[in-house]
């Protein structure tokens, strides 16, 4: 049974939202005085956050007397939800934390936050930015955010494991599917997968399979409104994906995806007990802690898993955008901190090769990688920049609520109470309706 | 006598006030929200009824609102039942009666956060109970998912919060048995009354007032239920232990419905409300001694 505490804080939630008023009132806010600005981040370390009130807060209030940025440390699990509470209530931080353009939007569509078409003019961004990334993080025409981290969806294995039951990595369907039923075979499981305490990691899942089953163009034409979602390359793709989960291929049956975490899979993928692991670009900070001495994983884009779809597709992700709240007393000092963020391409180089976090979509010189960059990492930002077959990352360009349809509903088709076409048609009624209402991201036309 | 009543109230008073922020006035802003399409971020519109119609044709709210009744049926029946026999067996030994009361009352001190993590890995598929029993040449816990099988996941999940619950009541209804006359048990003893009946004809009608308090409040905390259910599973797999807290702070925190989920919150105050109103008519109209 609930302990009292726990009944106060179910009125709280029922009280709908009371938590809203709450947070307000116990939120730093952006009553900033003059020249003061607020920024609430959050951040996978402690020497990861070191490094960022360094080298970016410490530095820029250093090289300004005019504006002085305030940081306030959040939880990396809580900063989405606590922001999203805070500027719903009218308050929140000056500089407005998103998970990608899709929360954003959000924001933006509530005019919760500024335009800030004469901010990029005056500093000079869409130079500096990758036009996929630009075009994402613009509503309506203006630009609300400014992206800064991007990543992509990769399959992670370690080499060692590969080379000792002679595979190599696939890149069709056919030869995933003969690894999976090798992996099978030998008792491991072929690719992890699971949602334990993170219901939205289905998400990455899905982003991969849509990608590489459907492919980018079938995903374009869906997040324009020109294919609908229940179309049969989709109901195809999730009846494979389904398929594939059946034979316990993903997380190695389907009720230990609902048991299983991140962390359990990235720890099997280092013991040799799961053979691939399909997951975000993120984890490339994390992933050495699984691997000891002289074990190594390694990444290779997503194999192609339909015919019509070329191998090798990067679904991309804004991870981490930036606006300025509607309510900052100094929007120009907002501003001109997320300036300071991304002006010199080159901090971000230095940020990413010091700490593994990803960086911003910016145009970066190929040879201006620090050398102390992790090859890997390094590797995986030269091949987006010169790839043609970039494909559409869940939460990075579907909407609101067709995003939480997708993580949310899935469990149902993997639990077999739900049909993929039934699935399929749930998600094409909840696009429609945000569609209408204008809150999809813009995507970037295929380039392959 | 209104000098001393004045005084009264100015002792309530912050208290009263305390509780008007933080119940009365969101409480008051949910039902207003629940008549809306509010997103939790742009202006709220007026959509009447809509969210309550909708609701009673949405599949997942009624299969998280069977999940409270059986939530509730469960508690009102297992841990109430532990609490009474743990607690009438104690009554009966005097040596070591404090080591178990402790013992049983430690689960209930333990953050939930803390317990139900622990219970998370007991009940792991790959790491816990059954992979551990199997290794140890018993292997009927092996292929049992107790948290990723929808057929028991909502069973699993109420095991481990009675597991902490059920102490509790022991405590509680220890203090309630030891305040009985031990005059009546030794009379009934004399007419040859056993132990069951001793429990059946004194023990119970004595405790009456404890019994049907912590029954009301069994209901309520049942249809509050969240902790747990959100720690171990968060609803899942599929909403197999989906409640209706869970499916409300989905809907009011991820699927940006926020009018919506204040329908549901509105639903949940009515069934407390109504549970406190049968308890005080009980009490009130038919004298009910509790």
């Amino acid at each position: 049974m609930p302990s009292p505490m726990s009944r106060r804080s179910l009125i709280k939630l029922g009280g709908g939202l009371l938590t809203a008023g709450t947070l307000a009132a116990c939120g730093s806010g952006s009553s900033s005085g003059s020249g003061t600005v607020t920024y609430w981040a959050a951040f996978t370390g402690s020497d990861v956050e070191r490094y960022f009130k360094k080298n970016f807060i410490d530095r820029f209030n250093k090289s300004t007397k005019s504006v002085q940025v305030r940081m306030d440390v959040k939880q990396l699990q809580t900063l989405g939800k606590l922001t999203d509470t805070a500027v719903a209530a009218g308050r929140g931080p000056d500089v407005v934390y998103s998970d990608g353009p899709s929360s954003a939007l959000s924001f933006a569509k509530s005019s919760n936050t500024v335009p800030l078409d004469s901010y990029a003019k005056k500093y000079g961004w869409q130079d500096k930015f990758l036009p996929w990334a630009w075009e994402a993080s613009k509503v309506d025409g203006k630009l609300y955010s400014v992206p800064v981290g991007y990543g992509s969806v990769v399959l992670y294995y370690s080499p060692a494991v590969f080379k000792k039951n002679g595979w190599a990595v696939p890149k069709s369907l056919a030869e995933f599917e003969d690894i999976c039923t090798a992996a099978k075979a030998k008792g491991m499981i072929p690719v992890g997968a699971g949602n334990s305490g993170y219901t939205a990691q289905s998400e990455w899942y899905l982003t991969a399979f849509l990608n590489a089953a459907a492919g980018p163009q079938a995903l374009y034409e869906a997040l324009t409104g020109k294919r609908p979602w229940d179309d049969k390359v989709f109901v195809d793709a999730i009846t494979l994906y389904k398929q594939q989960i059946d034979k316990g291929w993903w997380g190695g049956a389907p009720d230990r995806y609902f048991t299983n975490t991140d962390t359990d899979m990235f720890t099997g993928l280092a013991q040799g007990k799961v053979a691939m692991y399909i997951t975000g670009t993120w984890s490339f900070a994390s992933a050495d802690s699984f691997f000891t001495g002289d074990q190594k994983w390694e990444w290779a884009p997503l194999p192609s898993l339909s015919d019509t779809v070329k191998p090798g597709v990067f679904p991309l992700a804004i991870g981490t955008a930036l606006s300025v709240n509607a309510r900052a007393k100094n929007p120009a000092g907002a501003a001109e901190f997320i300036d300071s963020m991304i002006a010199d391409p080159q901090d971000m180089l230095d940020y990413l090769a010091a700490t593994g976090t990803n960086p911003a979509p910016l145009k970066f010189d190929q040879s201006a990688y620090p050398p102390s960059t992790d090859d890997r990492v390094a590797r995986l930002y030269q091949t987006i920049q010169q790839s043609t077959n970039l494909g559409y990352a869940s939460w990075c360009f579907m909407p609101p609520k067709s995003d939480t349809y997708l993580y949310t509903e899935f469990d149902k088709v993997i639990t077999g109470s739900m049909k993929p076409a039934e699935f399929c048609k749930g998600l094409q009624k909840t696009f429609a309706d945000e569609l209408a209402a204008g809150s999809v991201p813009s995507p970037f036309e295929p380039t392959s | 006598m209104r000098g001393a009543q004045l005084k009264a109230w100015l002792f309530m008073a912050p208290l009263v006030a305390v509780n008007l922020l933080v119940i009365a006035g969101p409480g008051l802003m949910s039902v207003y929200y629940s008549f809306t399409d509010w997103d939790g971020l742009n202006s709220p519109g007026l959509v009447g009824f809509a969210n309550y119609t909708a609701l009673f044709g949405d599949a997942d709210f009624l299969r998280a609102l069977l999940h409270n009744l059986l939530w509730t049926a469960f508690f009102l029946v297992v841990p109430m039942s532990l609490g009474l026999l743990g607690a009438f067996l104690l009554t009966r030994i005097k040596r070591f009666q404090l080591v178990f009361r402790v013992l049983y009352f430690v689960p209930y001190v333990i953050a939930t956060v803390v317990s139900a993590t622990i219970w998370r890995q007991i009940l792991s598929p790959t790491s816990g109970i059954g992979p551990a029993l199997s290794d140890l040449g018993i292997p009927w816990l092996k292929d049992v998912n107790f948290l990723g099988d929808g057929d028991i996941a909502l069973g699993t999940v109420a095991f481990v919060n009675n597991w902490q619950w059920w102490g509790f009541l022991v405590v509680i209804f220890l203090a309630s048995m030891q305040s009985i006359e031990p005059s009546l048990y030794e009379a009934a003893r004399m007419d040859g009354a056993n132990t069951w009946r001793e429990f059946w004809h004194i023990t119970l009608p004595a405790i009456r007032p404890t019994f049907m308090f912590l029954s009301l409040m069994t209901v309520i905390w049942s249809f509050l239920v969240f902790d747990y259910i959100y720690i171990l599973t968060q609803g899942g797999p599929a909403g197999s232990t989906d409640v209706l807290s869970t499916v409300m702070y989905r809907m009011a925190f991820e699927q940006q419905q926020a009018g919506y989920a204040s329908a549901i919150g509105v639903i949940l105050a009515l069934i407390s409300a109504a549970t406190v109103g049968g308890y005080l008519y009980l009490r009130r109209r038919l004298k009910w001694e509790m």
